[in-house]
């Protein structure tokens, strides 16, 4: 039997507490494992120093849309006033005072996009269907119950060595996740 | 957890290491030197018609003037709003405006001038009907002033600050008396106290504090003409005040009584309310410029054009204040908090209040300093009073910054350092991001 096949989502394993579940996830943490989650009914504070999570990436899409948006209020104005030169209310052609609400804006805006668009791609989204949602158990960590997944795309995957893991962090009902077909 | 804050608590008089008890002792002979020294400046700046010394006594007053007011207003709004995170900063705060008796009391040497000095124009010159303008008439001929004597009279003016200064000592004593008293009886109904008197609070206070910023700075040039005085006022006031909290929070709770308890969530979360206010200031600072730029009204543009050029053009020190403004007040800090590190590393956080500080000062000096002098001897010319830092400033700043800390020490010494038996002290415990 292969230690994997190709049809493997990842393994679940389910915990009854959160501290059991938090503990879990600092032996997850410790055995190396980088893709994977838990998921849990409610937010459990401190859970993402247990799971080593990193600080989000989206600031960077956020702060790019800002300077994007500065930089094509600033590039519209400048071209517009030099290619058609009007002068309006007795002021210069271009001066970073008057027109400042137009880069404030689009700064603004397309931070916002940048935010939107950077959460999108991070979490890979839009996303229709997850195989979990295939998994009867799953439906209870929205209720009462806290569960771990590591998946197979994760380096060091190996079944056996899977289960060992989450069998010693306290995991039950330790069962392998279908992936879609 | 109780048990942390009790033990803390207990231990709060003494725990202090020995260099912080020094600094305290010395805070009160620290503030009457400097005041005395104030004092003596302001007395020759009579004595010889000079200005200057007695600008440096509104100076000094204003910066801690800034710090108690928007103190004042955060504490207004944690009990507004029922803040849950904020009990431990609240009390560091309610502290501090224990001091505003003392800069209410500073004030009162400016008003005996207007009522008993030669010159009661000196520094308001509006106040001396025979004060000669730049134009060649005197303020008693001034159409702009004879529009405005309805409410730029002594008598008004004397009386506001009466009615703003009893306003901000009566909500920050009430608050203060409430709050420290739930310490000893744990009555939950203070709480409900503290919201209803903050709700009142906060439009009497936000009116006194826009009315105050008109009369006693806005006024200093009182030809102009601005809706966003009182609002960059208030930014200003929010501004300096989160950075003295951040920096009475770094000493309490590495050498203090906050060990352990103050934590990098409160810091988190006062970095975010430094970089919204940062924003804020920069907004209304500049919405003041562009809307005067926009319209360019010589009775409005005055007011920026004393702070960019001299009456024959050439570029005076205000432009390179005005800039530095900009760039090191607004454009600094703003990078700087944008950053999560910057927010929880105490050293970090600590730098950028030092710098807001720094810098709100610097803002004091363009909004107050700059002003149209009439030479004796050349009607329709003016000089503009130029950017300096003199020793009577300093020590007005040093001696008035000395008696609000002392009184802050005084009111730590007497009520605890936590809020031990507010419903919400744990909430604000484990306060997390």
């Amino acid at each position: 039997m292969p230690a994997t096949d190709n049809n493997t989502f990842g393994i679940a394993a389910t915990f009854r507490t959160a501290p059991d579940v938090y503990h879990a996830c600092e032996k997850v943490r410790d055995a190396g494992y980088t893709r994977w989650d838990s998921y849990t009914p409610f937010p459990i504070h401190g859970i993402h120093h247990a799971m080593g999570l990193k600080r989000s990436k989206v600031p960077i899409f956020t702060f790019l849309g800002g300077v994007t948006g500065f930089l094509t209020g600033l590039s519209i104005v400048a071209y517009m006033n030099f290619n058609y030169p009007l002068i309006v209310g007795g002021k210069p052609y271009f001066s970073p005072v008057f027109p400042f609400p137009i880069f404030y804006e689009l700064t603004i805006l397309l931070a916002a996009f940048g935010t939107l668009g950077g959460m999108f791609i991070l979490n890979r989204l839009p996303r229709h269907h997850h195989p979990l949602f295939d998994y009867e158990p799953f439906l209870k960590t929205s209720d009462d119950t806290f569960m771990i997944v590591i998946e197979s795309t994760d380096p060091t995957f190996n079944e056996d060595k899977v289960r060992a893991v989450l069998g010693e962090a306290g995991g039950e009902d330790i069962s392998i996740i279908q992936a879609e077909d | 957890m109780s048990e942390a804050s009790t033990k803390s608590c207990c231990s709060s008089d003494s725990s202090c290491c020995g260099a912080a008890n020094t600094i305290a002792k010395l805070l009160l002979p620290i503030g009457l030197v400097g005041l005395g020294l104030a004092v003596l400046g302001l007395i020759l700046g009579l004595v010889n018609h000079d200005a200057r010394p007695v600008i440096s006594w509104l100076l000094g007053l204003a910066f801690w003037l800034t710090v108690l007011l928007g103190s004042l207003f955060m504490v207004l709004l944690f009990n507004l709003f029922d803040a849950g995170w904020a009990v431990i900063a609240r009390r560091q705060l309610e502290h501090l405006i224990g001091g505003f008796r003392w800069v209410a009391l500073l004030f009162v040497p400016l008003l005996a001038i207007t009522w008993f000095y030669s010159d009661p124009g000196i520094l308001w010159k509006w106040m001396n009907p025979d004060h000669m303008l730049p134009s060649g008439h005197t303020v008693s001929h001034d159409v702009l002033y004879e529009s405005k004597a309805i409410f730029l009279n002594r008598f008004s003016f004397t009386l506001q600050a009466f009615i703003f200064f009893g306003a901000f000592i009566f909500f920050a004593e009430m608050l203060r008396k409430h709050s420290f008293a739930m310490d000893r009886d744990g009555d939950t109904a203070h709480v409900s106290a503290m919201r209803k008197l903050s709700a009142l609070g906060i439009f009497v206070c936000a009116l006194s504090l826009t009315f105050a910023a008109i009369n006693w700075f806005m006024s200093l040039e009182y030809h102009w003409f601005s809706t966003m005085y009182g609002v960059w006022f208030f930014a200003g006031s929010m501004r300096s005040a989160i950075a003295v909290l951040l920096i009475i929070l770094y000493f309490q709770s590495t050498k203090g009584s906050l060990k352990g308890i103050h934590n990098e969530s409160h810091n988190y979360l006062l970095g975010c309310m430094a970089l919204a206010f940062t924003v804020f200031w920069a907004y209304i600072s500049f919405s003041q410029y562009f809307l005067i730029y926009q319209a360019n009204i010589p009775e409005e543009t005055f007011w920026y054009q004393i702070r960019h050029v001299n009456v024959d053009g050439s570029t005076n020190s205000w432009w390179w204040v005005g800039l530095c403004l900009i760039f090191f007040h607004f454009l600094v800090p703003f990078l700087f908090l944008l950053f999560y590190k910057t927010k929880v590393k105490v050293k970090l956080i600590l730098f950028v209040a030092i710098w807001i500080l720094v810098f709100h000062l610097v803002d004091l000096y363009f909004n107050i300093l700059p002003s149209k002098i009439a030479p004796a001897d050349n009607i329709l010319n003016y000089d503009v009073r130029q950017f300096s830092v003199t020793f009577w400033d300093l020590s007005m700043i040093v001696g008035v910054g000395g008696i609000v800390l002392w009184a802050y020490r005084k009111s730590l010494s007497k009520n605890s350092p936590i809020p031990l038996r507010d419903p919400r002290v744990n909430e604000s415990i484990h306060c997390h991001e």
